[in-house]
């Protein structure tokens, strides 16, 4: 796998073919893997907030509406059909417990947004590894549509 | 004039930002002296301005596991405070405590584990205690929160919380000197931008 593309935060990458696509360090944030396997076509969006309330906001990937809706655009300008693409997500922790502070519940908002999108956008979940309070290094593979999970102090998991 | 983003500070608002992270880690290292009862100094603190994926390169990479305590303050001032313990830094405090090493942060317990939460809200009390004199604001804390896990996502939290308003994470830190050893300390201190301004108008450098 020498090809492989690293997605920073609220940012999103693209490969057909062949490819893996990985993002670190998932903590609240969601990695959400879309897959057009006809034509092998998959995008790794990192997205950091649930909802884009800015105008004019210079960065779509930073938000979980904006990014799907912004990533589909760009799948679907190089082949993929709505139809046929599927998700897979990782993310949404809460790191740290902080009494009742607003804190932390970030990754909850972020799980409920992309589900909600997605939903929206008529995107089939296939397979999802969120919540908990670990944080998360996702790996997606273009050609096979599999996602692997890799947490400190767990065994990794294929979604 | 108030800011609306990190990137704004005029070089006078940072020069005030770092001599409030030099007090502050000053104080802290004097507090963690007492507690270990060995000499700590600090470097120069630093005050950054940084990309979200800048920061967590400049912090040593987003898979790197780390401890790290956590305090959100209110009252006058919103924010985030972070103490990011890496390997040394845990040791150096353990060997002082409990006169023992990990090799691997799975070796922590509950005991070594209170005891680096311990740690990390005396440096962030006596930061924002000072601070707080400074500036004559009052700031409360929440209870420390702990976790050890990937440096990446711990260091998202602040970005999250306040992604909202900024592309930028603002930290004003410093490293500390254990007998001599410099030993990275990450002390962060992220406030909002709303308080970020109130705290330049108190200390006077930010004309209304």
């Amino acid at each position: 796998m020498s090809d492989k593309l690293v997605i920073g935060i609220a940012d999103m990458k693209v490969a057909k073919g062949e490819g893996m696509l990985v993002t670190y360090a998932l903590g609240s944030c969601i990695g959400i893997c879309l897959h057009d396997p006809a034509i092998k076509l998959g995008a790794l969006v990192h997205i950091m907030l649930p909802v884009n309330m800015e105008a004019g906001r210079k960065n779509p990937m930073k938000y979980a509406d904006t990014g799907i809706r912004e990533t589909l655009k760009q799948m679907e300008a190089m082949g993929a059909r709505r139809a046929r693409i599927t998700a897979k997500i990782a993310g949404g922790a809460k790191m740290f417990e902080v009494g009742s502070s607003s804190l932390g519940n970030i990754g909850q908002r972020n799980i409920e947004s992309v589900h909600m999108n997605l939903k929206k956008e008529g995107i089939r979940l296939l397979k999802e590894d969120v919540g908990g309070s670990v944080a998360r290094t996702l790996l997606f593979d273009v050609n096979s549509g599999l996602g692997c999970v890799r947490s400190y102090g767990r065994a990794e998991l294929i979604i | 004039m108030a800011i609306k983003n990190y990137d704004e500070l005029s070089s006078l608002e940072l020069d005030t930002l770092r001599e409030i992270g030099s007090m502050g880690t000053g104080n802290a290292a004097t507090a963690l002296s007492q507690m270990l009862g060995r000499e700590v100094r600090i470097t120069l603190p630093e005050v950054r301005i940084m990309g979200y994926n800048e920061a967590i390169e400049w912090i040593g990479g987003p898979e790197e596991i780390t401890a790290g305590v956590l305090v959100k303050m209110g009252g006058q001032i919103n924010g985030i405070m972070l103490s990011c313990q890496q390997l040394d830094f845990v040791n150096m405090v353990l060997e002082s405590v409990l006169h023992q090493r990990i090799d691997d942060y799975g070796q922590l317990a509950d005991m070594e584990n209170s005891c680096l939460i311990e740690v990390g809200n005396i440096m962030i009390s006596t930061f924002i205690n000072a601070l707080s004199g400074l500036a004559g604001m009052d700031v409360t804390l929440t209870v420390p929160a702990f976790t050890v896990d990937m440096q990446g996502a711990i260091l998202a939290v602040p970005m999250a919380e306040y992604g909202g308003q900024s592309d930028y994470i603002m930290t004003i830190g410093g490293n500390f000197v254990f007998d001599n050893q410099e030993v990275p300390c990450r002390l962060l201190m992220s406030p909002d931008l709303r308080s970020l301004n109130a705290l330049l108008r108190k200390l006077g450098v930010s004309d209304e």
